[in-house]
């Protein structure tokens, strides 16, 4: 599992603001805010309109999970789309844009 | 996010029709009606919910059966082949409303600084409960006649017609000394639907009611409804977007143009549109007011109440604004967490009675339709 892990490239360590980097940041709040939509936080968004979200935690449980829930999905909303597109564009301005620009630095134009 | 921000609403955009359709019933309003009928199947489901709004707000328990009766008997003439099961449901939240009344007393469904201070009118009685009982026996009975209901709803509007034409003011109070417009659109509804219903006329009445309002009940800035008073006609609250949207589509029944003219001034300051999100501030930028159980939390910069944009969806749809309404419902796609399950639809940031306030404004319109046509249910 590590090698299949260590061999997948997305999963290695990232130079910083790096497309990979970026995409890696995208994936990790999307598994995070999968985990809290799956552990049921949605419901205790209910405090947006002055609700309880459980009477068993209470105000300050239910208010603390809700914010998380929310921070979480505006990162995922907001947040994972910027990191992507912006993984998108920094690939395409490495790969096709800077690659146009090698060519004026050739042995003929030094010369 | 130069790129993305312009582009997010698209993700929550859905055709209006997903809301509201003028004829049948939209996706969105059966999956909500879906979801509140299952809350009067399961009495454990429905305590816990009621539960939870209680602890906040025993109003709530209350305006969450209106609205849903309210929205049945639009869906129940939208709808006419499941009329049975809308009219079971009806007779049940409007049998145990009035079990709970009766037993428990007035103050069961109102909040607790109820009892601080005494009613100026006495014996006391209070215009929210009045009105919003009296509308869901008129609405029940416009979907299909039922004898016991009769009289119950003429003691509802006799009881309101008297202390109208008692009070100097024509000014009644929900809490002492406290008195609500919204309150008072949906008590000369359900009197305008009784005329309707068993041919009596008050007509004097609501035209007599509005020439006042419009004298003393209006601020001079915006030209808006005051939402709260005293007895006296002092403003409490100011305008108020959680109370004026269900007002504007309440005075469609008793004076259209009147409605339209504040709806209007009301989409003007408060209704908003930002990046395709559609929402409503509480208060016009004239009238500075402080956050309180009906306006919601205010969320700051966009200065948005959750109270406000909660019901401004009634009144796009009740004056067919589709641009603003389409922009609450992409609003609330987007900000209201919907939970979509077995064909079953609830709003996890609302509560049952914001769910029930949307499946109104998801259906509204035959019923205030045939008291305005004078025609009867199929």
């Amino acid at each position: 599992m590590k090698n299949f892990l260590t061999n997948w490239t997305l999963f290695r360590r990232a130079e910083f603001f790096s497309a990979r980097d970026l995409l890696q940041r995208a994936i990790a709040i999307s598994a995070l805010f999968l985990i809290l939509r799956l552990a049921g936080l949605k419901e205790f968004t209910g405090v947006l309109n002055g609700t309880i979200g459980s009477l068993a935690l209470g105000w300050k449980l239910s208010a603390f999970l809700a914010v998380i829930y929310i921070v979480f999905y505006l990162a995922f909303v907001i947040l994972v789309p910027v990191l992507i597109l912006a993984a998108v564009i920094l690939t395409i301005w490495q790969r096709y844009i800077r690659k146009k620009e090698i060519p004026l630095t050739t042995p003929d134009a030094n010369a | 996010m130069l790129i993305w921000l312009p582009c997010l609403h698209f993700v929550f955009t859905r055709p209006v029709s997903v809301f509201r359709l003028d004829q049948g019933l939209s996706p969105g309003a059966r999956q909500l009606a879906a979801r509140h009928l299952q809350l009067w199947t399961e009495p454990t489901l429905r305590e816990a919910e009621l539960k939870k709004m209680r602890v906040s707000n025993a109003e709530w328990d209350f305006m969450g059966r209106s609205y849903l009766v309210w929205s049945l008997a639009n869906i129940a003439l939208r709808d006419p082949a499941s009329k049975p099961l809308y009219l079971q449901t009806m007779d049940q939240i409007i049998d145990e409303t009035l079990r709970l009344e009766k037993q428990e007393g007035m103050y069961f469904f109102l909040m607790p600084y109820a009892k601080d201070r005494r009613y100026v009118m006495q014996p006391a009685r209070s215009l929210f409960l009045d009105s919003e009982i009296a509308l869901m026996l008129a609405a029940r009975r416009v979907v299909e006649e039922k004898p016991e209901y009769k009289p119950l709803l003429a003691e509802r509007v006799n009881a309101m017609v008297e202390r109208f034409q008692k009070s100097p003011r024509m000014i009644l109070e929900s809490y002492p000394d406290e008195c609500w417009m919204f309150d008072h659109c949906v008590a000369l509804d359900a009197i305008k639907v009784a005329d309707y219903l068993d041919g009596t006329d008050h007509s004097a009445l609501i035209r007599d009611w509005l020439a006042m309002a419009k004298r003393r009940l209006m601020d001079p800035k915006t030209g808006l409804l005051f939402s709260s008073f005293t007895t006296d006609g002092t403003a409490l609250d100011g305008p108020e977007g959680s109370s004026l949207w269900m007002v504007a589509h309440s005075l469609q029944l008793l004076d259209e143009d009147f409605a339209r003219d504040q709806y209007q001034r009301a989409r003007k300051e408060l209704g908003v549109i930002t990046l395709g999100f559609g929402y409503a501030h509480e208060w016009p930028q004239s009238w500075p007011g402080t956050p309180d159980v009906d306006s919601g939390p205010i969320f700051p910069v966009f200065d948005i109440s959750a109270g406000s944009s909660g019901m401004a969806p009634i009144a796009a749809s009740a004056f067919h604004d589709e641009k603003f309404l389409q922009s609450l419902a992409t609003a609330l796609e987007f900000a209201a967490f919907p939970e979509r399950t077995h064909g079953r639809l609830k709003y996890c940031a609302s509560n049952q009675v914001g769910d029930a306030a949307l499946l109104y404004a998801a259906t509204l319109g035959p019923l205030w339709q045939m008291v305005q046509t004078g025609a009867k249910a199929r």
